[in-house]
Order: structure tokens, then C-alpha cells, then sequence
């Protein structure tokens, strides 16, 4: 291997070399500088192939003849090799990236270019106390010289802002290697570690001041202003070195320092750390300039990372695995980001949208914000799935909450972002890049997703968890990806082939209880996908984000583990939030979708984490031998988690916009299907767990009350909807209450209802958006009063919605009968006569808004605008046709899905099932016979419908307004048609139960951060004093902390 | 399981002693509702006319396939109650076709019919009939409730959903009737038995009295023969439930012509009293008054 | 005599930290920084030095092989000289900055060079 020596030699000597060339010699200049940061990439690269694939053990080299601690040493190890590869590989990139404006600035640019690159990995390498200080030193000239790149005149300022700030560090700095020096008579890092600093006279103070010197590097909160100054004007190839490289090096030298501190200073980190993080998140919550968002998010990463080093006492040597995640995931999405903003224009966020010219920068773009948020494939994932477990296990619950707030929190201003981008105005100014800023920006996007991979192989290697890059599903819908430029119709045979091929792969892996969720959401998405056939183009990003949701949730009944559970969970989170952000309005929809699901897994992951209480691997089904006092807590973090999904009341402000908003056939996706994977985890969670007491509180009999008042409130909500579709939108809460009620109820009966209603709740649900769709799209509005008499223009549809409404409604002959009845059963043997008493409320007034729902859109008076509209699309009609079969079909015969549950229930709650003889269907309680119900009632109706055939033989349609009208002629089909506000009376006698409790709370709460954050952010009053004093302090209180603690 | 095919003449013959009692009784209690008012009435035939009149009537016009088919539905909801529920207990012959299902079958199966009315009103786009079933729903989503409770606190109490089983542990002396041993259940219920029969002070659904308001605006000839026809036969029906789960039942005609008649006087009874609510106020009143006795039904059963 | 040196070192880091706290001028700033790093040379010094020792430098008064028990420890020494170096580099680079600054807006006050904030 070559000398780790030659890294920093190649870097100094094209410096000098560059410092002989004529100034007209730019073309040459550039040439070598590339060239020099081609073989520092060139020598990382090799010894990162050596430490990796030969398992080289760590290499010293020396310097000056001699060994430590008479000279100077550097280190070559793992870390420092992928670390120098990162700093030169970036330098080398963003080299690439500023051609224009290191050869409009000449060689001496290029040549601190080179210096601060070298500056960086010394850094790195080096193992000694004043040689580090140099190399910051070096780092810090070269950091404020490159500021001078910026065509921003504000860079001038930060840059100054920086310099006084480096120059009170660099005080400290000398002052704690002095006295170090001074207890341990060694400048060696590693010897000052042997000689154990701490334990000398003076040795605590001297380590602080070294240390304080060095995280204030970081820019920990509240001493950051500079930092951000920087970030905001910096030219953003350099503000890409400056986040990606500088951060990563300082991150290590922290950690080097952390080895003569020993555990002791461990707390001081990760409280800095984490106060860092969270402050920093929340105030990049008000940010409006992109390049300044990103500094805080940089703060705030380096800020998580400096938390986990703090944490190395229980992390253990999982730290590398965890540390490198974060911060390799930190720095290529950072340096990826930065380098996209150079090609955007304006500066707002929303000018981003520019970027929607180009979609594989779109899809750079969401790579990399995925990576920052801990997303699935990427190697945050892995790192905070193990790092949330191994804190758990050790009982560091608060730091696990306060990462887990900020994450969010993250999460939450980069997805709003992501929003802005998709569906903003796309701006005058396009995006203008040059191939060597793209090749740039290639490079990032591929090491992200390689590094995702290589961390799912390490994740498989050391904790046994599946790589989700090789997870079938997974790399299927990926694939998409590459096969975006076909047409739509023919990804989408590929996509229908695939899941149902995937099922007929399968089937016979599923249990009954699984296997209604393997059909409902393999064969179900199938069947939705026809409608998908209706879109004509290449319908680009699509397919890519509908099969992700389908390989999440497929991952999901297929888990074994908890690890894998939870990333399908996330799997299935992303590419439904992809999904539903491809609606026309739904912005702000899908984000609030976004926050709420990320909220609700990120309590998954803490109650798994919980759970496991540190075992690498655990197993599903081992979370019922888990006994008090833990398991109430897992029982309760895991139960919201899912509830989330489910929307139950509360947490289901998410859910009207997000369904309503979706297009046309990717309402039925997100409503019928997706809504299971909530229930499919509560199942789960209840088949292992049972019943859990907190405090004496039966849990089970809490989420029987969410149940029901989710079934009450949704169905009430429901009925004073004008847009079809929130109307279909807010009764799934209810149908979801319902479900999630009879789970409650803990008996046989109970969970039977609840399956029925997640097979019914998909056929009908699934219709009814598809209908509402098709006639939104034929009138071009979903506002139901400006609909009326389609009827006669859109039979099929109106037959459709038919069907459906008699089945939710519950209404014998079709199948919502079937869950009524099981329900009635099940509660009868059921001791909690409240909450039935509240389901008992909150079902006749589904009625209400499902007459509503036909007779707005389809009876009454047609208006004049759509007297020429045609039937919906035949691919919309189709799938509905299939349901219309399956709803008569499961009517008749609801024994052909439900028997074989019924029979596998037994093994969870013995006894109490049905007796199923012949076509009879019986309970202890009582009897229903479908077959029976059918025939009866068809020969009734038959009977009567000849009857009036042969009475009114010669009835003839008459014109609309042919009406009895006072004897008048109405004026106009609008006025004429009794649709808006149709309950009027019931909102003046029960309006003050629908008020908007749930928005105003989730409002206020944003609202709250919001102003704080906007407050708060004042501090970084632009003044460089003042942030020289808040430099001052920060040392101060750190001071007082540390000598109080 | 083998089918009884005598069981259809029997259900047919069920159907026309009720159809034939509907049109009485409803004349008859339209009648004592007028002398009641200082009015002569309708003659007791009336009803018969009324239906004769329509079946005959030649004009038939049609505005869809929905209002075609209203009145049908109407009509077969009021019919399948009927003979979804055994009709007198112990008797073969009457027990009808409630093999096919339970209580929870006719307690949903009312609303068959109502949707399928509603369907066609709406149909017809009058918005009179539109304001009618918009009023009727929401009157009726409160009606039902304390109706549905107490139905439930008597399910509760009895431990089955079979309605003859429910009949069949009232035997043994009226004190065994459900009235005495769950008065609340049978409170709330008979509130909210108010709600259903379309007399004050819940009429406002199809204002008889006034401009034509209501569903059946639009519906005229053979349309509202059939209506007319429910009309006799639904009452009985779903009186035959009350009698059933909260009075004993009936064990012979004599019994369930005078508990029927009874029952149904009592909303007449109220219907005189009373003046009209707008359709808030009933919703108010049946949330306040009549699901609290309901709840307390189920709650202490 | 140390000590004075060593509390002579901390006093002109305070002062000039204090000078760089509440001086708005942009040179005034560096001149307190400078003398700061003065302080902080100082305090290297007084630090590396050992009672009754000479001078670090091997000639005619100090033979390489008594140079153990005889100079004080040559390492604080170095590192001053090189704080010195990378000390005149910051303050030239400030000065440089200043200097730009000055040319953009006419001011030294730093209080007028706030636009990037929040």
C-alpha cells in the first residue's frame, strides 16, 4: 500500500507546483490540482480495499525518523481510510464541480483548495495533540480563503465572523495542549490516553479546553452562528466540502480526543450533541433559504453523530457501525445537496421545483433526503435501527425520545421541501449544471445507494437482519426505476404480473390470517392497478413508489423479526407518501401523511427497541413472553404506532386530505389497502401480546374507547362532507374504528368482524373511490352539489356505488350484513357495555352519508354542463364490475374466506367461534343463513319488480323538470337540486361534536414550534461579537456543567 | 338443509291476514286520531279505495330506473320483515321464514326498504322528496338508537338473538314480559317507537298535512299502491317485533290483533298530544330523553 | 517568576478578549486577538519553563550529553514559534478580510455586517 504520508505530500506539492506556473496557465492549473486530488482519492480508495477486502490490520507512519512520542505519527486504520477517501473524493468532486470558478479565480484558489483538503485529512490521520492543532489551523485559513470563492458579498462577512471565532478556539486550543502537555509530558495521542490526562493535576481543565476547542468545531448550539453564515453564503461546491468533509474530520478528531478523556467525558458529548441536534432541527423548521436550511440540517446531523460518539461506553464496538452510518449517510446527502443548490437559481425553497426538469436530480434530491432522515435502504436506517436498540437496552429512554423528536422533526421540513419541489410552480429560472457538476452529483446518488448496500450486508453479517437491497419485492420495485421510460400500460402488465406472480409464489407460505392480508394485498393491488391502465404516457415515478408500498407491505406479513417488521413498515411508509403526494393539491396532505406515519413508526422502533432489550435479533412472536413492567410500555408504544395508520380519532387528521386529495386510482390503493398494514400490526401486536395493564388500566379496553369514538366521530364527520372523496375518506376512520374495535373486544368473535370488515372495507372502499374518481374525472369537480342526475350518463358507476353503499351500510342482503352480525355477536358476550354503546351511536348515521353520497352525485337534477359526459373510463369500470361480483359473491358464500380464520382463531381464543352447517351460520347467540337471506329476498323483490312491470307496462320517461312544483316549472337544475349542506338539521343539533378538536391540537403544536423556532433563531443576530460571546458562554455553562456534574 | 315448501302458502296466508289488519288498523287509528280532533274521519274503508284507485290508474310515467324500482324496494322491505320474524309463537304455520336469520337480520332489514324509497325520491329530483329523506335520515339515525339499545339490553338479558327464543323466556304470565323485568329497556324503546310511525311529533318527515313534501312527491298510480301497501304492512311488522321482544309475543291471532292494535294506539295516543318538532328538536329530544334510558338499560342489565 | 509569567500570559488573553468583546472595530478586533495570542505565547512559555535551566540550544555551554539535566524541555518552545507563524498567517488573513470588508461598505463597524442572520 502506499504510504498514507503521500496523501497529504501529493496535496502540499501541487499546491507548490501550482504556486510556479504562470497565471495564464489556468487550463494546466486545474489539470494538476484535479490530478493531485485524484491520486489522494487513488491512495484512500486503495487502503479503504485493503482494510476492507484483504483485512489489513492499522498501519502507524512516522515521520522524522523517529517513533512517537519524539515525532510525529499518523495513523492509517478503517476509519481513517474511509474518512481521507471521503474528504478527497468530495474535494476531488467539488473540484470538478467549481471548474468555472476555480479557473476564473486562478491557481491560488486551486491551490487553498488543495491545502484545506489536505488540512483535512491531516486531520484525520494524524495522532498527535499539536499537529492536530496545526492541520485546524491550515483547515481554518483555507475554510475563510475559500470563502472568497463565493460570488455571494455577504461570504466576505461569515468569513470574517469565522476567523474570530477560530481565533478564540484556537486560544483554547493552545492553552489545553499546553497543560496537557504540561501534566503528561507527551504531545502523542495515544500516549496521553496511556498516561490517563484526567487523573493528573490540572489534567480535567487542560482536557476541556482541548475538547471544548475542538467540538466548538462542530457548532454545537448556542456557539453556531458562524457556522451558519458560512453554510448560507459559501459557494455551494466548497459549502459541500465544508459539510461533508470538514464535519466528518472534525467528527473524528473529537473521537481521537474522546480516547485521553476517557468515559467520563462521554456525557458531555452526547448532551451537546443532542442539544445540538434537537435546537438546530427546530430552528431550520422556519427557514426559508435553502442553503442556510441545509447548514442547520448539517448542524444538526454532526450534532446526532457527536451524541452517538458520546454514547460509545454502551455502543461499544457497534459505534463504527453506527457513527459511520449516520455520518457517511450525513456527508453524501450533504454534499449532494449542496452541489444541487448550486444549479437552482433562486434561493427560496420553493424554487427548487426548477429541479423538476431534470427527474433524476429529483431523484437525487430524494435520495438524499431519505438518507438524512434514516430512511430504508440507506445506512441511517440500519445505524438508527441499532442504535435506538442498543439504547434501549441499556435504558436510556430519554436520549432515545429526544433523537427520535429531532429526527422528526428533520423529517418534517425535508419532506415539506420534497413538497415544495414536486409541486410548486416550476420557476422562470431552469436549471442550468454543467456534466461535470451532474457527474458530481451521480457520484453522490451511487455511493448513497452502494452504501446502502454494503451497510444492509454488514447489518446481515453482524446482526443476522435481511439486506433489504436483496429483498425480492424490494429490488422489484426498484427496477422500476430503470424501466421509467417505458410506457405506462406496459409497467403497469409488469407490475400486476408481478405481485400476482409473487403470490402465486408464495400462498402457500401464509397461515388463514395472513393469508386474507397476502390476497387482499397482492391480488387487491392487482385488481386496483387495472385502473391504473386508464393513464396514458410514461407516468414517470409512479410504478417506482406504488411498488415500493407493495414490497413494504408484502415485507411486512412476511417478517419473522421485529427489524425486518419495522422496515417494511418504513418501506411501506415512503412509497405510499410518494404516492399520495402525486395528487394535484396534496401538498400539505401528504406532509402531514408523512409527519404522522414517521411519528407513529418512530414509536415502533421504540417499542421494539424496548422489547428486545438489547438482543441483536428478536423475534415477533418472543413479544409475548415479555412480563411487567416493560411489557405495558411496549404494548402502548406499539398500539399508537399503529393506530397512526389506522387513523384512529385524534391522530387521523392526516387522513382526509391524504385519501382525498390522491389520484384517482391511487385512493383506493391508500385507503383499501394500505389501512391494513395498520391493522395487520394490531393484530399482531394483540395475537402476542393480549391484554397489557397500565397503572391498573386495561389497555385493551382504552383502545376499545378509541375504537368506538373513531367509529362515532368518523362517521359524523363523514356526513358533512361536499367532496365525495373526503367524504369516503373520513367514513374509512370510522370503518377503521370499527375494526379496530372489534380487535379490542379480545374474543373470537371480535377478531372475526374485525377480518370481515378488512376484506369488505377493501372491496367496498376500493369500489366506491373508484367510482367517486371515475365521475370526478368525467365532471372535472369532486364538490358532490355540483354533480346530480349522472345516473342515466354513468349507469355502471351508479351501480357500482350502489352495491357499495348497501354493503357499508350493513343492510341484508350483501355483506356489510355479515360484519353486522358478527359484531352483534361479538358484543354480546363482551363485558364493556360502554363503548358499545357509543358503536351502537355511531351506526345508523352511516346511512346518513352514504344516502348523501348516491343521491348527490347520481339522483336529482343533472346540470346543463354535464348533460354530454360519458361514461367514466372503461378501466376505471372494470375493477369495479370485479367488486360488484366479489361483494355478491362473499355475500352468499362468506365462509369461503372466513371458515378457515374462523377454525385458525381457535388457536388464539379457544371456543366461542361459529358453527358453520351447511349454508347456516350460527353463534351461541344466534343464527344467519346468507343463502337463505339471498334467495328470500331476491324472490320478494322479483316477484313484486314483475308485478309492477306488468302494472306499469307502459310507463314512459319523462323530462327532468317534469316534476310537481307547485305548479310552477323549477328555474334551474342548481337550484333544483337539494345537495349542499343536506343535513343542515343534524349540524345545528350535533354540529359541536364535529368541531375541530384534533386539527386545532396538531395546529397549536406546530404553531408552537414554529414561533419558537422563529424566536429562538434570533440569537444569530449576524453580529460577529455576538457570536464571539456566545462562543464565550458556551464554554462557560459547558464549564459549569462539566465541574457541577 | 331441506326446504319446507309449505312454508311459502303459510308465509303467503301471514302476509294477507297482515296486509288486511294494516289497512284496518290504519284506518281505524286515523280515525280516533280525527274524533280525537273534533273531526268525523276517513270512512274505515278508505284505505282499500285508496289502493284499488291507484292499482287502476292508467297514467304511469317513470323518471329512471331508480324510481322505477323505489317503490319495490319499499315494498319488499316491508314484506321480508314481516316474514323474517315468526309471526305468532309456537305456531308452525306463522313462524314464516325466520329460519334465514335473527334479530340482528330484521333490525338491519328495516332499513331496506328506506333506502330503497329514498333511492327512488331521489330519483324522481324533486327536491321536496330529496329535503323529506334528508329530514327522515337524520330523525331516524336518533329514532333508531334508543330502539336499537333496547333491543340489545334485551338480546343481553335473554343471552340469544333468536326471536323466538326471546318469546319463549317471556312465557308464563305477563309479569315474565319483558315490559316488567326490563322497564327501561321497554321505556326507551316505545320512545323511540315514536320516531318510526310518522305521527307527531316526528312527522315532519313527510308533512301530511301540507304543501307535498316528503319522498313520495313524485310518486302517483301503481308507484303509490305499493307504498300504500307497505304502508299497511310495515307498521305491523315492525310492531311485531316490539310485541315480541318487549310484550310476550302472541300465541294466537286474538292475542296479536289486540297487543298490535294497543302498541300502535300508543303513537297515536302521543300523536295527538303533541304539536310538531322540527326535525333538530327531535333529534335533540331523542338524544336527551330517550338513548339515556337506553344506555341505562344496557348498562344495568 | 513563573507565575507572574504564567498570570501576565492569562491576563493579556482576557484583555485582549475582552477588547475583542467590546470593540466594534474591525481592527481594534484584530489588534485584541493579536494580543490574546500574545498572551497565549506567553503562557506556553512560562508553562515549558523549568527553574534554573538555560536555553534549549547545544553549543559550547551545553554538550548534548548533560542536555538532559540541563535545558529546560526545547518542545513548548517549538510550538510557541510555530503559534507565532499560524498566528501572523490569521492576522494577515483578518486584515485581508477587513480590508475587502471596508472596501464594500466603507465601515469597520462589525455590527454592519449582519445581513446573514437567523
Amino acid at each position: 500500500m502506499v504510504n498514507a504520508i503521500y496523501i497529504i505530500v501529493a496535496a502540499l506539492g501541487a499546491a507548490f507546483l501550482l504556486g510556479l506556473l504562470k497565471s495564464e496557465k489556468r487550463g494546466t492549473a486545474y489539470v494538476i490540482t484535479l490530478f493531485a486530488l485524484s491520486v489522494m482519492t487513488w491512495i484512500s480508495a486503495g487502503w479503504v480495499w485493503a482494510f476492507v477486502m484483504e483485512r489489513a490490520a492499522p498501519v502507524d507512519f512516522l515521520t522524522g525518523g523517529t517513533s512517537p512520542p519524539f515525532s510525529i505519527n499518523f495513523r492509517m486504520g478503517l476509519p481513517e481510510a474511509v474518512l481521507t477517501l471521503l474528504a478527497s473524493l468530495t474535494g476531488l468532486l467539488s473540484a470538478l464541480y467549481m471548474k468555472d470558478v476555480l479557473c476564473a479565480l486562478g491557481q491560488r484558489a486551486m491551490a487553498v483548495l488543495l491545502v484545506a483538503v489536505m488540512a483535512l485529512t491531516g486531520i484525520i490521520l494524524t495522532r498527535d495533540l499539536f499537529n492536530l492543532f496545526v492541520f485546524f489551523e491550515l483547515a481554518i485559513i483555507s475554510t475563510a480563503g475559500l470563502m472568497l470563492l463565493s460570488e455571494d458579498a455577504r461570504a466576505l462577512a461569515a468569513g470574517f465572523k469565522y476567523l474570530i471565532v477560530s481565533q478564540m478556539l484556537s486560544v483554547f486550543f493552545l492553552i489545553g495542549i499546553i497543560f496537557a502537555y504540561h501534566a503528561t509530558g507527551t504531545l502523542n495521542i495515544d500516549g496521553m490516553a496511556t498516561a490517563s490526562l484526567g487523573l493528573k493535576a490540572g489534567g480535567a481543565i487542560a482536557f476541556f479546553f482541548l475538547f471544548i476547542a475542538v467540538v466548538a468545531e462542530l457548532k454545537p448550539f448556542p456557539a453556531n452562528g458562524w457556522g451558519l453564515d458560512i453554510y448560507e453564503s459559501a459557494h455551494p461546491g466548497f459549502a459541500a466540502i465544508f459539510s461533508a468533509a470538514t464535519s466528518s474530520a472534525v467528527i473524528y478528531a473529537v473521537d481521537k480526543l474522546l480516547l485521553i478523556g476517557g468515559a467520563e467525558w462521554l456525557p458531555m458529548a452526547t448532551g451537546i450533541g443532542v442539544i445540538t441536534f434537537l435546537a438546530a432541527n427546530l430552528f431550520a423548521l422556519p427557514q426559508t433559504n435553502d442553503r442556510r436550511l441545509l447548514g442547520y440540517s448539517s448542524i444538526a446531523q454532526t450534532g446526532l453523530i457527536l451524541a452517538v460518539l458520546g454514547q460509545r461506553d454502551i455502543l461499544g464496538d457497534n459505534v463504527l457501525y453506527i457513527a459511520g452510518g449516520l455520518l457517511l449517510s450525513h456527508a453524501i446527502a450533504k454534499a449532494g445537496l449542496n452541489w444541487i443548490s448550486g444549479l437552482v437559481a433562486g434561493r427560496e425553497l420553493p424554487d427548487w421545483a426548477a429541479l423538476r426538469s431534470r427527474p433524476i436530480l429529483v431523484f437525487a434530491f430524494v435520495t438524499f433526503i431519505a438518507m438524512l432522515s434514516g430512511l430504508p435502504p440507506f445506512p441511517g436506517f440500519y445505524a438508527k435501527w441499532e442504535m435506538v436498540r442498543i439504547l434501549a437496552g441499556e435504558g436510556r429512554i430519554a436520549l432515545i425520545g429526544l433523537i427520535l423528536l429531532g429526527l422528526l422533526i428533520e423529517a418534517g421540513y425535508l419532506f415539506r421541501w420534497f413538497g415544495y419541489i414536486i409541486k410548486r410552480e416550476v420557476p422562470a429560472q431552469s436549471v442550468r449544471c454543467s456534466p461535470f457538476q451532474i457527474s458530481a452529483i451521480f457520484v453522490a446518488l451511487a455511493s448513497g445507494w452502494a452504501l446502502g448496500f454494503v451497510w444492509g450486508e454488514l447489518s446481515n453479517q453482524y446482526f443476522g437482519h435481511d439486506n433489504l437491497l436483496l429483498a425480492i419485492p424490494v429490488v422489484f420495485a426498484l427496477t422500476f426505476l430503470l424501466l421509467d421510460w417505458l410506457p405506462a400500460w406496459v409497467k403497469n402488465s409488469i407490475a400486476i404480473v408481478g405481485l400476482s406472480l409473487f403470490f402465486y409464489l408464495t400462498f402457500s407460505d401464509y397461515d388463514p390470517l395472513r393469508m386474507i392480508f397476502a390476497i387482499i394485498f397482492l391480488i387487491g393491488g392487482a385488481v386496483i392497478l387495472l385502473a391504473s391502465y386508464d393513464s396514458k404516457g410514461r407516468r414517470i415515478g409512479f410504478y417506482p413508489a406504488t411498488m415500493l408500498m407493495f414490497a413494504g407491505l408484502i415485507l411486512l406479513i412476511r417478517a419473522t423479526d421485529t427489524f425486518g417488521f419495522f422496515a417494511a413498515w418504513e418501506l411501506l411508509t415512503i412509497g405510499s407518501y410518494f404516492l399520495i403526494l402525486r395528487g394535484k393539491h396534496s401538498e400539505p396532505h401528504a406532509l402531514s401523511y408523512i409527519i404522522f406515519s414517521l411519528g407513529g413508526a418512530f414509536l415502533i422502533l421504540a417499542g421494539f427497541a424496548l422489547a428486545a432489550q438489547g438482543a441483536p435479533l428478536f423475534n415477533i412472536d418472543a413479544l409475548a413472553q415479555l412480563t411487567q413492567p416493560l411489557a405495558p410500555w411496549v404494548f402502548l408504544l406499539l398500539a399508537i404506532g399503529f393506530m397512526t395508520k389506522t387513523a384512529a380519532i385524534g391522530l387521523h387528521i392526516w387522513l382526509p386530505g391524504a385519501h382525498s386529495e390522491a389520484e384517482t386510482d391511487v385512493s383506493p390503493m391508500v385507503s383499501g389497502i394500505l389501512l391494513k398494514a395498520g391493522l395487520f400490526g394490531l393484530i399482531v401486536l394483540l395475537m402476542t401480546m393480549g391484554k397489557q395493564q397500565l397503572y391498573g388500566v386495561e389497555l385493551t379496553y382504552v383502545m376499545l374507547w378509541i375504537g368506538a369514538l373513531s367509529a362515532l366521530l368518523g362517521n359524523l364527520m363523514a356526513i358533512f362532507q361536499e367532496d365525495a372523496k373526503r367524504l369516503l375518506a373520513y367514513s374509512s376512520i370510522g370503518q377503521m374504528g370499527y375494526a379496530l374495535f372489534g380487535l379490542a373486544l379480545m374474543n373470537h368473535l371480535g377478531w372475526l368482524m374485525a377480518l370481515m370488515f378488512v376484506i369488505n372495507h377493501y372491496i367496498y372502499k376500493s369500489m366506491l373511490f373508484l367510482s367517486a374518481g371515475g365521475v370526478a374525472k368525467r365532471t372535472g369537480t369532486r364538490d358532490m352539489y355540483r354533480m346530480g342526475g349522472l345516473i342515466t350518463l354513468m349507469p355502471l358507476s351508479f351501480i357500482a356505488t350502489l352495491i357499495g353503499i348497501i354493503a357499508v351500510s350493513g343492510v341484508p342482503p350483501l355483506s356489510g350484513f355479515g360484519g353486522r352480525w358478527i359484531f352483534y355477536n361479538a358484543i354480546i358476550s363482551s363485558e364493556y357495555r360502554l363503548p358499545m354503546v357509543i358503536i351502537f351511536l355511531a351506526g345508523p348515521i352511516a346511512f346518513l352519508y352514504l344516502f348523501r353520497l348516491i343521491h348527490t352525485i347520481f339522483l336529482g337534477q343533472l346540470k346543463d354542463e354535464y348533460r354530454k359526459i360519458k361514461e367514466a373510463p372503461f378501466w376505471f369500470i372494470l375493477p369495479q364490475m370485479i367488486y360488484v361480483a366479489l361483494l355478491l359473491a362473499f355475500a352468499v358464500a362468506p365462509g369461503v374466506a372466513l371458515r378457515r380464520v374462523d377454525t385458525y382463531l381457535n388457536q388464539i381464543f379457544p371456543g366461542g367461534g361459529l358453527q358453520w352447517t351447511g349454508t347456516e351460520i350460527s353463534s351461541a347467540y344466534g343464527y344467519w343463513n346468507p343463502v337463505a337471506i339471498m334467495i328470500i329476498i331476491a324472490v320478494i323483490f322479483g316477484t313484486l319488480f314483475a308485478w309492477l312491470l306488468f302494472v306499469n307496462r307502459k310507463a314512459q320517461k319523462v323530462k327532468q323538470f317534469n316534476i310537481v312544483y307547485a305548479a310552477e316549472r323549477p328555474y334551474r337544475p342548481e337550484t333544483t337540486h337539494f345537495a349542499w349542506n343536506f343535513f343542515a338539521p343534524y349540524r345545528k343539533a350535533l354540529g359541536f361534536l364535529v368541531q375541530p378538536f384534533a386539527t386545532r391540537f396538531w395546529d397549536g403544536v406546530t404553531n408552537t414550534l414554529h414561533t419558537a423556532a422563529d424566536i429562538s433563531r434570533r440569537l444569530y443576530n449576524g453580529n460577529g461579537q455576538s457570536y464571539a460571546f456566545h462562543l464565550l458562554s458556551f464554554v462557560v455553562i459547558a464549564y459549569l456543567m462539566r465541574m457541577g456534574a | 338443509m331441506p326446504f319446507d315448501w309449505m312454508k311459502i302458502p303459510y308465509s303467503l296466508l301471514t302476509l294477507f291476514i297482515v296486509v288486511n289488519y294494516g289497512f284496518f288498523l290504519n284506518a281505524l287509528i286515523q280515525k280516533m286520531g280525527a274524533r280525537a280532533g273534533r273531526r268525523y274521519g276517513i270512512p274505515i274503508w278508505q284505505n282499500y279505495v285508496d289502493m284499488i284507485k291507484n292499482y287502476g290508474l292508467r297514467s304511469s310515467i317513470t323518471h329512471g330506473a331508480m324510481f322505477y324500482l323505489g317503490p319495490v324496494f319499499r315494498l319488499s322491505g316491508g314484506v321480508g320483515l314481516l316474514l323474517f320474524v315468526p309471526t305468532i309463537y309456537g305456531s308452525y304455520m306463522f313462524s314464516n321464514l325466520s329460519f334465514a336469520g335473527d334479530l340482528i337480520l330484521a333490525l338491519y332489514f328495516i332499513f331496506f326498504g328506506t333506502l330503497g324509497m329514498a333511492l327512488g325520491a331521489g330519483e324522481s329530483g324533486h327536491p321536496h322528496a330529496a329535503i323529506g329523506v334528508s329530514r327522515g335520515l337524520a330523525q331516524v339515525s336518533t329514532a333508531e338508537l334508543p330502539f336499537a339499545l333496547a333491543v340489545f339490553a334485551v338480546a343481553l338479558q335473554y343471552q340469544t338473538l333468536s326471536v323466538t327464543e326471546i318469546v319463549a323466556a317471556q312465557q308464563g304470565g305477563f309479569l315474565q314480559w319483558t315490559l316488567f323485568t326490563n322497564p327501561l329497556a321497554v321505556a326507551a324503546a316505545m320512545l323511540g317507537f315514536l320516531g318510526s310511525m310518522m305521527r307527531p311529533p316526528f312527522d315532519v318527515v313527510i308533512a301530511p298535512q301540507e304543501i307535498p313534501i316528503g319522498p313520495p312527491t313524485e310518486y302517483h298510480s301503481a308507484y303509490l299502491a305499493l307504498m300504500q301497501t307497505n304502508r299497511a304492512i310495515f307498521p305491523i311488522a315492525k310492531i311485531v317485533i316490539y310485541m315480541n321482544l318487549f310484550f310476550g309475543g302472541a300465541s294466537d291471532w286474538p292475542t296479536f290483533f289486540f297487543k298490535v292494535f294497543l302498541i300502535y294506539l300508543w303513537s297515536a295516543f302521543v300523536g295527538v298530544v303533541f304539536p310538531r318538532f322540527r326535525v333538530e328538536q327531535s333529534i335533540r329530544w331523542f338524544l336527551i330523553w330517550a338513548v339515556p334510558l337506553g344506555i341505562l338499560s344496557i348498562i344495568l342489565v | 517568576m513563573t507565575y507572574i509569567a504564567l498570570a501576565t500570559g492569562f491576563l493579556l488573553i482576557l484583555i485582549g478578549f475582552y477588547g475583542a468583546l467590546t470593540n466594534r472595530n474591525l481592527l481594534r478586533m484584530i489588534v485584541a486577538f493579536t494580543i490574546a495570542n500574545s498572551g497565549i505565547n506567553v503562557v506556553i512559555i512560562a508553562i515549558g519553563y523549568m527553574h534554573g535551566r538555560t536555553a534549549p540550544i547545544l553549543d559550547a555551554t551545553v554538550s548534548a550529553a548533560d542536555a538532559l539535566t540541563r535545558v529546560i524541555d526545547p518542545v513548548p518552545q517549538v510550538l510557541v514559534l510555530t503559534a507565532i507563524v499560524i498566528g501572523v498567517g490569521v492576522a494577515a488573513l483578518m486584515l485581508v478580510f477587513a480590508y475587502k470588508l471596508y472596501e464594500r461598505k466603507g465601515t469597520l463597524d462589525i455590527s454592519k455586517f449582519a445581513e446573514l442572520k437567523w
